[in-house]
């Protein structure tokens, strides 16, 4: 049965597709969401609660552009019907939190073309350079003693009992509510801003670590001191290359956790970046805006987290595990 | 231990490594410093944005630097000691200082002339149909003093409606929900609110309670002592944005620039605009005659002061006289 052995052979198990397919299938992924956001968006009987006013007839509260729900514009055309007066009319629609696919394909091209409305005001370039700052310094600072910190906990006991416990408590602490205590500590610019992305992810980024570290071979260590390293040695020799190729992995996956406090983050302090932007068309219900700036935040952190991939692969070309991807 | 050079270099690092900190301490108290402002979403606010694009400041030879916040973190910057001043209601500048971020109210922008509302669903024609019924708005804050205002001029009591707390920003999807049957809630969301629910109306604005909700520029009382020839010069400036804001021929450039700092359209802005009644040099000045009624700033002060110590936002009463300097209207 040519046919069905030709089915079963997409759903290999743990057995790689062929390149064609994986580029179907890698594509698909992207498109069954943006083809369910289109059905909604399109076709009017899968959702279209509300109802976009066209004309407002004798309804003496309606106005053209005026969304209003199914049920009270039925009951207005009853009520219509019943007097013997003009009908509304209308046509039905979404509620304007969920803009349709071209509204934000649109407003993606706009937002960068626009020019500052006001007179020292930023395009939206120059936000986005703010807020990936405000990432990257906050990743740094937080890698810089998350990541060494990681690795002696989860080499040595002493230093895993010491740190770990109060770690494990305080990552259950949400960051933001620190916001204030920044404000008073760093002012009012970018240091509140990156002490929250530091607070997000540092004690996450400490305990993934250290649990890494000690999923490493441990017969690699017991070799090394059979061969006479000192326990001291065997950190610089043995643990730190033995690990640093999901080291890496690790790091990017914590990239992508610190873009996820970027909003509460920037709420903090002055109103900078993409948040702002964000928050300023939102409260105006400008909401394909919104969502142009949301997705560009995801494009922003797929790209960069594409781009670690490739150079994982040269950098750990010996390692299978990222070779693989 | 170390050598001359692993020091330097251990120097070295330590100077790159504290680029970013430094970076993120900068500003805190050097010498020199511009008055330092914190501004965040209301007309009466917005309105300095014509004073700093025309470059009045500079003019007039006063360094001043105006920080956009959002109005929550606006007052936690001021509180954490790190803005000289801060544009708030006369209501927060109490809750402010209760918390031990003692501040002097020296300018009245503006007092909110409709911008804040009651609003009924369809079928509610006054507040008296709120008998008995739910009404959401965010406990403690203006529009919960409004309702109260609201009631008693109706000859009814707090107790005669439920209160649900809703934040300002939820009111119109609460109103929409269908539970309630009225909100208490400002602009923009008063507008989407009205836009969203249907034949919904406001039933009550702050344009029949004038001076209920005062909104002043408050600052530390350190920096007024230190700075008070640089704080009095801000007097003539506001007379003139007040001016420019009013005259027919230049209020389209006014709102323009008012807008534009707001993200969003000339004609959306000229709305809440005509919500907030900006006042003058002279009617400031009047303003800060003391007297009970909500005419006067000290009268109106007490009221939100009684109003705060009854919901609990602070225990012990303030001392309204020391929260009120009139130097700039001197």
């Amino acid at each position: 049965m040519r046919f069905s052995s030709n089915v079963s052979s997409w759903f290999n198990v743990r057995q790689e597709l062929s390149p064609e397919r994986r580029k179907i299938v890698g594509w698909a992924s992207f498109l069954l969401p943006i083809l369910l956001w289109c059905a909604v968006s399109y076709v009017p009987f899968i959702w279209h609660p509300m109802v976009v006013v066209q004309q407002a007839g004798d309804v003496d509260y309606f106005q053209t552009d005026m969304l209003v729900t199914r049920e009270v514009f039925d009951e207005e055309v009853a009520n219509m019907q019943n007097d013997g007066k003009r009908l509304p009319e209308g046509k039905a629609a979404n509620p304007i939190y969920l803009p349709a696919p071209h509204e934000v394909a649109k407003a993606f091209y706009t937002a960068f073309t626009t020019e500052p409305a006001q007179k020292e005001g930023l395009w939206l370039h120059q936000s986005l350079w703010q807020s990936i700052q405000v990432i990257f310094w906050g990743f740094f600072i937080s890698s810089l003693i998350g990541v060494p910190l990681g690795i002696l906990c989860g080499t040595y006991s002493v230093f895993s009992r010491l740190f770990e416990p109060f770690i494990e408590f305080f990552r259950y602490l949400p960051a933001p509510a620190f916001g204030a205590l920044m404000v008073a500590i760093l002012g009012i610019y970018d240091g509140p801003k990156i002490a929250i992305i530091v607070i997000g992810t540092f004690f996450q980024q400490v305990l993934i670590i250290s649990n890494t570290t000690r999923k490493l071979d441990y017969s690699l260590l017991e070799a090394a001191m059979t061969l006479g390293t000192n326990k001291f040695k065997l950190l610089w020799h043995v643990v730190i290359p033995g690990i640093l190729p999901d080291l890496y992995r690790d790091l990017r996956i914590l990239l992508g956790w610190a873009w996820t406090y970027l909003i509460v983050a920037e709420l903090i302090g002055t109103s900078s970046g993409i948040t702002l932007f964000i928050t300023q068309q939102a409260r105006y219900q400008h909401f394909e805006n919104v969502y142009a700036a949301i997705f560009i935040i995801g494009f922003i952190g797929l790209g960069s987290d594409l781009m670690l991939a490739w150079l994982g692969k040269r950098l750990f070309a010996w390692n299978k595990a990222v070779n693989k991807e | 231990m170390f050598s001359n050079t692993s020091v330097s270099s251990l120097k070295k690092l330590m100077v790159a490594l504290s680029v970013p900190l430094a970076m993120a301490y900068g500003n805190v108290s050097q010498a020199a410093q511009p008055l330092k402002i914190a501004y965040s979403d209301w007309p009466g606010f917005v309105a300095w944005q014509v004073a700093i694009d025309k470059g009045w400041f500079k003019e007039a030879g006063l360094d001043v630097k105006f920080e956009w916040f959002d109005y929550g973190a606006s007052m936690d910057a001021f509180t954490a000691g790190k803005v000289d001043g801060v544009f708030v209601t006369n209501g927060d500048a109490l809750v402010v200082g209760s918390g031990g971020a003692k501040n002097t109210m020296i300018l009245i922008t503006d007092y909110s002339n409709g911008n804040d509302m009651i609003i009924g669903k369809p079928g509610v024609k006054s507040i008296k149909d709120l008998k008995g019924k739910k009404v959401g708005t965010e406990v403690g804050i203006v529009d919960h003093l409004l309702l109260l205002d609201a009631l008693q001029k109706n000859g009814m009591k707090e107790s005669d409606v439920t209160i649900v707390n809703t934040k300002i920003n939820d009111t119109p999807q609460a109103l929409a929900a269908g539970d309630l049957t009225a909100v208490g809630t400002f602009e923009p969301s008063a507008s989407q609110a009205l836009k969203l629910v249907a034949g919904s109306k406001p039933i009550y604005t702050s344009a029949q309670s004038p001076g209920l909700i005062y909104d002043v520029l408050t600052v530390n009382p350190a920096s007024l002592s230190n700075h008070k020839a640089e704080w009095s010069k801000l007097t003539p400036i506001w007379a003139k944005v007040v001016a420019y804001i009013n005259d027919p021929k230049t209020q389209a450039d006014a709102v323009k620039i008012m807008s534009a700092r707001d993200g969003t359209t000339p004609q959306e802005y000229t709305k809440f605009l005509k919500g907030t009644r900006l006042l003058s040099v002279d009617e400031g000045k009047a303003a800060y005659v003391k007297a009970d009624g909500l005419t006067s700033l000290y009268g109106s002060t007490a009221n939100a002061d009684a109003f705060n110590v009854k919901n609990a936002i602070y225990k012990a009463p303030q001392d309204i006289n020391k929260y009120i300097d009139p130097l700039l209207y001197k």
